[in-house]
């Protein structure tokens, strides 16, 4: 009878063994695949039904935070200024995670960052609130006159601080609402979404920061940097002879000026109209290494270093590239033929040039703080490069005072004596007669707080767009308010 | 004797640390230490340290591991259930009282387990009774498609607990008085010498009553389970693997009967082999538990920061994949250690016993334990189709933890009347030595 009594023992402790063995499966092999399942919503049900901080503006206004409602999730996401700030905050979704600054801060909104979790012992056995604050450099009164003043153009706005790099509003048309994709009627969030990226206009890319577009005439501040920096031209000479066709070497393809006028002169003279043709020529004469290197030192061909996810980096073709094409190389040199910008990339150039050339880190997120408003982190101004000397910075920023007092960007003045610095760019759209307008500036012109990028998408509807008529008023508008947002009345400062 | 009693008391007061730290981690989520820790401990420690007394007054040379073995399981089970319902918690407290009692009154009135086996067949008729009372018009009252309750006044009792208790004590006394008549081969049958049909009766009996609650009651974690335990306490008693055969026969011919007469049965079946064809519909109990087990990982997410509460039937019959979930592999394996350990010690006491009815009636109390803990740990890691029935010591239920404490009380009186055994023949050989 003990025989079989150990037999009985031998088979439980074998039916035992096969439970550990599935229990090691469940809980360690396979764990993995059983956590990202996809009808396990367990780990993102719980992250919903958990608090979350609250992203809000410099200025204090609430742009995402969480609330409480009724039903298995039991906190909603809102963003109470929807589409004003989407493309920034992004959103959190059940189904499709987050995205924007949602994504990018998450442990500290969601209060899983070591930084704020655990400060003592005691922490262990209470469910203290970890969630962190996360608040922009964005000025809520700024972005809401970039949104008026850009209405419902396809186009995009940034303004920087220049001392720095905090960006004071960024927002661009057409853009959506995130509350559309927090909600949490899972059918219809799925509709939705399904319409926003299907729909040809994308408004879930912004464009101040996803997409890019030949920057025209306002890649000539690039240029014009890279001929004082390799001493090709000084801001008085040489002058460049009065003409109204440029033909590069190698091609029989004229580059012409604005309206086909004649336009030459010293380099001031060619920024303040804009001069095609003359710059095409200073192009060429830079070369594609130096003209190159200038570019990428301003950013291009590397992404920029901001918060945010999916930003897209501005391009200009490779030196070697050019060495064969130098036709191309004429057209690069006005902001033509493959080089393309973001909104952002452009602000950060004329940013640069009224830092005196120091080039600072953009940031969209000024602090986080925790639930007691205890401050976790923040963002200093960082030099990010210097990719022009003092002098060369200030001999562009005195050039590009001229082009906004007397030249092609004086729509960008003020009313009153506060002097602005400019450079439009009206940039073709492929063969089509259909231009982009851009105005980048920045103000004071001499002692600089505010540097803004405008940019107006041209298509069929809207046909030819100039810089000066259409994206200065826009830019002179949030030039103005970002001044006001960050030193009150500019006025009075005198 | 004493030091039996010594490890008995030592690993009671571990098992009192780990019911008190998981306790205070699981109803800690909003002062560093809840009011309750201190109220909750001392109360522990009395109840424990009550049974420990009770055993060392009453069962003073008993194994020293059973009492502590339990007291962990239950502990634990009870820190889990605070954390998922505090209402039941307080219900499960009430039971965990009366089990003590129940436990120590056992032990004060059983003094000899020969006179249960005087008893059997009042415990045959008993058990048949509590088996069928859920049945009686009236009395009986179905939970969740299950008709396995009786409604006494205010209480809900599941007479089916006790009747696993009945069941053991008659087929222990049954198997003493006929083992040699059943053993024996007195007819022809093929190739095979089998028993007088007569002889048979209660093996059919079983399987008969097994059925009846598994059609009736739709109870197929404890129709499964006591079937089983018969069979293999008869194979034990008789050393006929004959047994195992008509028994392992009969277990299939009801198993595929209920299979094609029953829908509920099917679908288990089914979520069994796979459980994500319908994720949100039969098989969504399982793939919760799966998911559970899954977030807990290796160290689980720690007692009270889990989300058990979309398991159905997490305070009973899923309460292991809880403790995945909350405790981790860790905690899990700890649990599945604790039964296997049970299994040992009480398994000891049957080979150990002081006669053929003790070892068979403490075979069959273990064996109901273990494999009760392994049918539906195993239903919950789908090692087998999921049988509802409770974790033994674990899950909420006052019926079943009452009934667990007689039998934890019933082993510890066969192993205290073993150790009594060895004491006199020590003595009977010291007097012949002398003489």
């Amino acid at each position: 009878m003990n025989l079989r009594i150990r037999t009985v023992t031998a088979v439980l402790l074998g039916l035992y063994t096969l439970l550990f063995i599935q229990l090691n499966l469940v809980q360690l092999v396979r764990a993995d695949d059983y956590r990202s399942h996809p009808d396990n919503t367990r780990d993102i049900v719980r992250q919903f039904s958990e608090p979350r901080g609250a992203i809000v503006t410099a200025d204090g206004v609430v742009v995402a935070e969480t609330v409480e409602v009724e039903g298995e999730l039991e906190r909603l996401r809102e963003y109470p200024h929807g589409e004003l700030y989407a493309h920034l905050t992004g959103y959190v979704s059940l189904n499709y995670g987050a995205s924007g600054l949602e994504s990018a801060f998450h442990a500290q909104l969601a209060g899983t960052d070591r930084e704020i979790d655990l400060k003592s012992l005691s922490d262990l056995f209470v469910d203290r609130v970890r969630t962190a604050d996360v608040v922009l450099t964005i000025d809520h009164s700024v972005q809401r006159i970039a949104r008026a003043a850009l209405g419902e153009r396809n186009g995009a706005v940034v303004a920087i601080d220049t001392q720095t790099g905090a960006i004071l509003a960024m927002y661009a048309w057409p853009t959506f609402d995130p509350n559309l994709l927090s909600s949490h009627d899972l059918d219809q969030a799925r509709e939705d979404r399904f319409a926003l990226v299907s729909d040809p206009e994308k408004p879930t890319r912004s464009r101040a920061f996803q997409e890019r577009y030949p920057p025209g005439s306002t890649f000539k501040i690039v240029t014009a940097a890279a001929g004082l920096e390799e001493e090709v031209v000084t801001p008085a000479e040489p002058e460049y002879e009065v003409a109204d066709e440029y033909l590069a070497p190698q091609t029989d393809h004229p580059i012409t000026n604005f309206g086909d006028s004649s336009c030459g002169g010293n380099l001031t003279e060619m920024l303040r109209v804009s001069c095609n043709t003359g710059f095409a020529e200073l192009g060429v004469q830079i070369g594609a290494d130096a003209l190159v290197a200038m570019a990428e030192s301003f950013g291009f061909n590397s992404t920029p270093d901001i918060e945010l996810a999916g930003v897209v980096e501005s391009v200009v073709p490779s030196a070697d590239f050019y060495d064969e094409n130098i036709p191309l190389l004429a057209q690069s040199a006005i902001g033509q033929f493959d080089v393309a910008a973001t909104p952002l990339q452009m602000a950060l150039v004329a940013a640069t040039v009224a830092n005196d050339g120091v080039m600072l880190k953009p940031h969209l997120v000024a602090e986080v703080r925790d639930s007691e408003g205890t401050l976790v982190s923040s963002t200093d101004a960082d030099a990010a490069a210097t990719p022009i000397e003092f002098e060369t910075a200030r001999e562009l920023s005195a050039m590009l005072e001229n082009v906004a007092a007397n030249g092609t960007a004086r729509s960008l003045q003020f009313d009153d004596d506060i002097a602005v610095a400019g450079k439009t760019g009206t940039a073709e759209v492929g063969e089509s007669d259909n231009t982009h307008a851009w105005i980048v500036g920045f103000a004071p012109a001499d002692e600089p707080r505010v540097a803004v990028a405008v940019f107006l998408q041209g298509d069929v509807q809207t046909g030819p767009l100039t810089g000066g008529t259409h994206a200065g008023p826009v830019a002179r508008e949030v030039m103005r308010a970002a001044l006001e947002a960050l030193i009150g009345d500019p006025t009075e400062q005198n | 004797m004493t030091r039996q009693r010594t490890t008995e008391l030592g690993l009671v007061l571990v098992a009192v640390v780990v019911t008190v730290g998981t306790y205070t981690l699981a109803v800690a989520t909003d002062t560093p230490t809840p009011s309750s820790v201190t109220p909750f401990l001392i109360q522990v420690v009395v109840l424990l340290l009550g049974a420990h007394l009770a055993v060392r007054w009453f069962a003073p040379a008993a194994d020293g591991t059973l009492l502590p073995l339990a007291a962990l399981l239950n502990g634990l089970g009870y820190s889990v259930i605070v954390r998922l319902d505090p209402e039941l918690a307080a219900n499960q407290a009430a039971w965990t009282l009366l089990g003590i009692v129940a436990f120590v009154a056992t032990l004060a009135f059983v003094h000899d387990t020969n006179v249960l086996a005087r008893y059997r067949w009042t415990f045959a008729l008993a058990g048949i009774v509590l088996l069928l009372a859920p049945l009686l018009p009236g009395l009986g009252r179905t939970i969740n498609g299950a008709r396995l309750w009786i409604r006494l006044g205010p209480f809900s009792f599941q007479p089916g607990e006790a009747a696993k208790l009945a069941m053991a004590i008659f087929v222990s006394g049954y198997l003493v008085e006929k083992r040699e008549l059943l053993a024996v081969g007195t007819r022809r049958l093929w190739r095979f010498v089998v028993p007088d049909l007569k002889h048979l009766g209660p093996l059919l009996a079983a399987w008969g009553a097994s059925l009846l609650v598994m059609v009736a009651e739709r109870d197929l974690g404890s129709s499964l389970l006591v079937f089983s335990t018969f069979v293999i306490v008869v194979w034990v008693g008789t050393g006929r693997a004959w047994y195992l055969g008509v028994g392992g026969g009969l277990f299939v011919a009801g198993a595929v009967a209920a299979w094609a007469m029953f829908e509920h049965v099917q679908s288990r079946v089914r979520i069994w082999l796979d459980p994500w064809q319908d994720p949100s519909g039969e098989g969504y109990q399982l793939v919760q538990a799966t998911f559970a087990l899954a977030s807990g990982g290796l160290t689980g997410t720690g007692p009270g920061l889990g989300s058990p509460e979309r398991i159905p039937a997490r305070e009973t019959d899923f309460i292991f994949a809880v403790i995945g979930e909350e405790l981790g592999f860790v905690g899990a394996t700890a649990v599945i250690c604790g039964f296997l350990l049970f299994i040992g010690a009480g398994l000891r006491v049957a080979v150990r016993a002081r006669d053929e009815f003790g070892t068979l009636l403490a075979a069959s109390l273990t064996i109901i334990v273990g494999f009760q803990a392994f049918i539906i740990m195993g239903g919950v890691l789908r090692v087998m189709p999921l049988t509802g029935i409770t974790l033994p010591f674990i899950s909420y239920g006052g019926s079943s933890l009452l009934a667990n404490y007689v039998l934890l009380a019933l082993l510890l009186r066969v192993s205290d009347e073993s150790a009594g055994e060895t004491r006199i023949r020590r003595v009977v050989r010291r007097v012949d030595a002398a003489a």
